[in-house]
């Protein structure tokens, strides 16, 4: 209104979204960098200022958890039950029978290709002589599965019929998912009572969200037609539910059974950490502590060849519409029983069987051997990283850089020039019209020199909130700062920034080589084909077998957790890079290639814009990966929120479990929330 | 042998010498198998000694910092090597709360030290004198630790001993504390692997002991003072410039377990075994490869004389 204000709007006018927000972070950092020294309280939260939240988390988690003990120990008795029958009957079944089971589902299912694969999966799970350690293992996934489906359905389809709870679900499966297991066995163990009833309900929390999110997911798709079709025929509402959108659902809703039949078999392992149960789980668990790599890696790879066994099954069953001839499934289990009943006197006892022990003592052997051989060149690798690499990005060049490590100190001065020019450079972005550019490389400049383990709080929530404002909004932008305003008032801010730097890390890296690794796959069939199996092992065997080889050449420290969590954390990366690479429509391929582009320009101006989405999409898991990595990476030696959950394990402290476990599962939601707020503007840039 | 009869005496001197009843028979005892071998030969021996009275028992993995609340409950009814260096909080708390007793001392001899592979003492000729890390600790530096020497610590649950020597005795180490046992051991067998320095906190009896053949750093020999009394020990400037203080093996049972088999209660509380006896039979299973079975049913074929009397006690 006033002539005063218009250049002012006028600015505004001109500065992107993104600029502004930029702009904002670059003065709260200026301001802390110059008030930092005379004002203790601006770089760390002081002391004073958290409240004991921990302990009333805990104190009030223990009185509500003992309010409720009686009717959860009666449902673990309930569990009990078809636990215990599951168990009978995989145990007491000879194996011969199963064996065939497995191959008969597996022609019935996807015919020989399937046969086969049942057929040798099981016969590997026979050799390795884990036999009745496997059985007990797909006893307690045979429980936990059907919970979860039931469960996940439940939830999907109550969120469906009620859609403005909607958003809450999101938000519930979000945490679900987020919140470390171990984080919330303790109370778990208190509620539930001791035995594999709790691990069966830790993989059962676990694995519900994926069959909620697509039940969610299918039940949105159906055709509006055939909602209309089913209400005229004058159904009530859970008949046009349950005869007409469940059934039009099922390709959605099978995906869901797969992706949860999967994460309730990588949940396995942390039933074992309580015990009561002798498991594949518990057997790999003591290998670890033997440092037996070899065994290790063994008892691994069983529950590898059951993830793959019953993944490609349940994919095929949610894929292909073609159904075997079931008289060759008959045949295959009439000549099981034959084969049980002619030898049932001389059926040896599969845990007499050692084939594979010589392979898993000579692997165990050739990493002796390897590290032994090249431990210079190891260590140099990690002195390298962490020098260059790690170090500067925790503690930031003004403490990283000392004589013996980059063979100078790093002085005030130096400081002053890196920021001058960064300055100059930013200037000159800025004045080539890519303002928000040159903000980001003052911001990225100013974060390296501090290292973000030492990040002052102000600058870290102005800078999240900012991000936050730009990916999602305003409403994104208060949830997020005040999510990590608890995490400040419960003291445990400094241990999120070190987690924070080690996952941040371990996702840059991930970025880069998955990326350029799905690319690779993209273009040659054969690298995918050799990634492929190694990518299904990465996901699915027990995370902690990755452990001994990294420490064995790498020793306990951050390289190791780091290392550790990118072989992990790589994996959706190169997944999702790989598939939205190839699936750009064949039509937009003939255009660029109609007008003369090589294949590299094809990738990069065609397929590369499309693929972003999906990309980010991956980038995304990859974030969540490497949050869920974190804790496992505790056992091998790092500070930060993991060990603060590992500790409250140990030592059963519910309130310090919880309130890190939350804190993760902040971190870890809000940078979900960005990435997916990004590839969402994307997508809508893009027109999809 | 020696410390097993002595320990007979004694228990024989403390428990109360009637004779139990066996109670009841019919439902199996269910002990603890926590995760390392040392615990599944106590276990094993307990639990074959049962059976010799006429019990049934099972055993039922559990995890050890997670078993107390099974014990409390009565799902598990004895654990029977507890140590007192890593035990849980949960255990007091569970004690408190009157679902776990403790039974006594298991007998075996715990030494807990700054460690190392025997290879180390080529690179710093001076060990196992605790002075010569002194002048050692660059030798030991790693990129995490620069300019300290490393020092891997006991996982961070377990308490920091190793930090707490290093600060005491105002070495220039930086106690990396390991995350867990699967870690330390690992870190034995890369040093003995790559014949590169590594200094530990360990502790015996283990299989490891032997298998990379780990040697204790000499520290000064304390006393209680050592503990509360800066003045006290080489360092006049703090507490903890000593060697550790002993640390305690016991049993713990579930508080249900003297009424319900009497005469069980009693053989376990009074159960003793030796680290001479027990240290030979992990080597057996862990470096020879012998199924824990095989191997404890030797043992107390070959040893009635030092078992067959506490249950004979409780029997007769």
């Amino acid at each position: 209104m006033t002539t005063a204000a218009d250049p002012v709007s006028a600015a505004r006018a001109r500065l992107t979204p993104g600029a502004q927000a930029a702009l904002v972070t670059v003065l709260v950092g200026c301001v802390c960098l110059l008030l930092g020294p005379n004002l203790p309280w601006l770089t760390a939260w002081p002391a004073a200022w958290t409240a004991p939240a921990t302990q009333w988390v805990g104190v009030g988690a223990e009185w509500f958890l003992n309010a409720i003990k009686p009717a959860a120990r009666g449902f673990s008795e309930v569990l009990r039950f078809p636990m215990d029958w599951a168990n009978f009957v995989l145990g007491a079944t000879p194996w011969p029978l199963l064996v065939g089971g497995a191959t008969a589902l597996g022609w019935a299912i996807g015919g020989v290709r399937m046969a086969m694969l049942g057929f040798a999966g099981l016969s590997f799970v026979l050799a390795s002589g884990y036999w009745a350690q496997s059985m007990n293992t797909l006893a307690l996934v045979a429980v936990s599965v059907p919970l979860a489906l039931l469960l996940g359905g439940a939830i999907g389809i109550l969120a469906n019929e009620f859609t403005r709870i909607r958003g809450a679900v999101q938000a519930m499966l979000d945490v679900m998912q987020t919140v470390p297991t171990f984080a919330y066995l303790t109370p778990l163990l208190l509620l539930f009572g001791f035995g594999p009833v709790v691990g069966l309900i830790a993989s059962a929390i676990y694995a519900a969200p994926p069959m909620a999110r697509n039940v969610m997911l299918g039940l949105e798709r159906v055709d509006a037609e055939i909602k209309e079709a089913a209400v005229m025929s004058g159904g009530t509402r859970l008949q046009q539910l349950f005869q007409v959108e469940i059934p039009s659902a099922a390709s959605q809703i099978m995906v869901g059974v797969n992706q949860c039949l999967m994460a309730a078999l990588s949940m396995v392992i942390i039933a074992a950490v309580i015990g009561g149960f002798d498991d594949i789980g518990w057997e790999v668990l003591l290998t670890m502590r033997k440092a037996q790599f070899g065994q290790s890696l063994l008892a691994g790879l069983v529950i590898v060849a059951f993830a793959v066994i019953i993944d490609r099954m349940s994919a095929a069953l949610a894929l292909e519409r073609r159904r075997y001839d079931p008289r060759v499934a008959y045949s295959l289990i009439g000549l099981a029983v034959v084969f049980t009943v002619v030898f049932w006197s001389h059926l040896p006892d599969p845990a007499t069987f050692t084939l594979l022990d010589p392979l898993a003592a000579a692997v165990d052997h050739g990493l002796g051997a390897f590290t032994a051989d090249n431990g210079a060149r190891l260590d140099a690798i990690k002195n390298g990283a962490m020098f260059y690499g790690l170090l500067p990005l925790k503690i930031g060049l003004d403490d990283a850089v000392l004589d013996f490590t980059w063979g100078f100190q790093w002085t005030a001065a130096m400081s002053l020039a890196l920021y001058a020019l960064a300055l100059v450079a930013g200037l000159l972005l800025a004045l080539r019209e890519r303002l928000t550019g040159g903000l980001l490389l003052v911001i990225a400049v100013g974060m390296l020199e501090t290292g973000i383990a030492n990040l002052p709080w102000p600058f870290v929530l102005t800078a999240t909130a900012a991000l936050a404002w730009v990916a999602q909004g305003r409403g994104f932008a208060a949830i997020a700062t005040g999510l990590l305003l608890t995490i400040l008032l419960s003291g445990l801010f400094e241990r999120a920034l070190l987690s924070l730097y080690l996952s941040g890390a371990a996702v840059f890296a991930c970025a880069l080589v998955g990326g350029c690794i799905g690319l690779l796959c993209a273009v040659s069939p054969l690298a995918w084909r050799i990634m492929r199996p190694i990518c299904d092992m990465l996901q699915t065997i027990p995370l902690f077998v990755f452990l001994i080889p990294v420490l064995m050449f790498f020793q306990i420290g951050e390289f190791s957790a780091f290392l550790a969590i990118c072989l992990y954390a790589v994996v959706p990366m190169i997944r999702y890079t790989r598939h939205g690479l190839i699936s750009t429509p064949g039509e937009m391929i003939e255009a660029a290639t109609a007008s003369g582009a090589t294949t590299w320009q094809t990738m990069r101006d065609v397929r590369a814009p499309y693929a972003a989405p999906t990309i980010l999409l991956g980038l995304n898991q990859t974030i969540l990966y490497a949050f869920a990595m974190l804790v496992i990476a505790a056992l091998i030696g790092t500070t930060g929120l993991g060990q603060s959950i590992y500790l409250a394990l140990g030592q059963a402290d519910v309130g310090l479990g919880l309130s890190a476990g939350a804190s993760m599962a902040v971190l870890a939601l809000i940078a979900d929330r960005l990435v997916q707020g990004f590839a969402e503007e994307r997508r809508r840039a893009l027109g999809l | 042998m020696k410390s097993l009869g002595f320990g007979l005496v004694l228990s024989a001197l403390a428990g109360p010498m009637t004779a139990a009843e066996l109670g009841a028979v019919d439902e199996p005892i269910k002990l603890a198998i926590n995760e390392w071998t040392g615990q599944h030969v106590t276990t094993h021996i307990a639990g074959e000694m049962l059976k010799a009275a006429g019990y049934q028992v099972e055993y039922v993995t559990a995890g050890m910092m997670n078993q107390f609340q099974a014990i409390g409950d009565g799902d598990v009814h004895a654990t029977l090597e507890i140590w007192s260096s890593n035990v849980s909080d949960e255990y007091a708390k569970q004690v408190e709360a009157g679902g776990v007793v403790e039974i006594g001392d298991l007998g075996l001899d715990a030494k807990e030290g700054i460690a190392y592979p025997a290879h180390v003492a080529e690179i710093c000729p001076g060990l196992p004198a605790w002075e010569a890390l002194m002048d050692c600790a660059p030798q030991f530096a790693t990129a995490d630790t620069i300019p300290l020497g490393r020092l891997v610590d006991y996982p961070a649950d377990w308490g920091t001993p190793g930090a707490d020597r290093m600060i005491g005795l105002a070495l220039p180490f930086k106690a990396v504390p390991a995350g867990s046992e699967g870690a330390l051991i690992t870190e034995l067998r890369a040093a003995t692997e790559k014949k590169s320095p590594l200094l530990i906190t360990f502790w015996q009896p283990h299989w490891a002991m032997s298998a990379y053949d780990v040697k204790f750093v000499d520290l000064p020999v304390g006393n209680e003072d050592c503990f509360t009394d800066p003045a006290w020990g080489p360092n006049p400037d703090a507490v903890n410039d000593c060697d550790f203080a002993p640390s305690r093996i016991f049993k713990a049972a579930w508080s249900g377990t003297e009424e319900k088999w009497p005469a069980a209660f009693e053989i376990l509380s009074n159960y003793q075994l030796s680290v001479e006896d027990q240290q030979p039979m992990m080597g057996a299973i862990d470096v020879d490869g012998g199924s824990v079975e095989t191997v404890v049913a030797e043992w107390m074929a070959a040893n009635q004389d030092s078992w067959r009397p506490v249950v004979d006690a409780a029997l007769n």
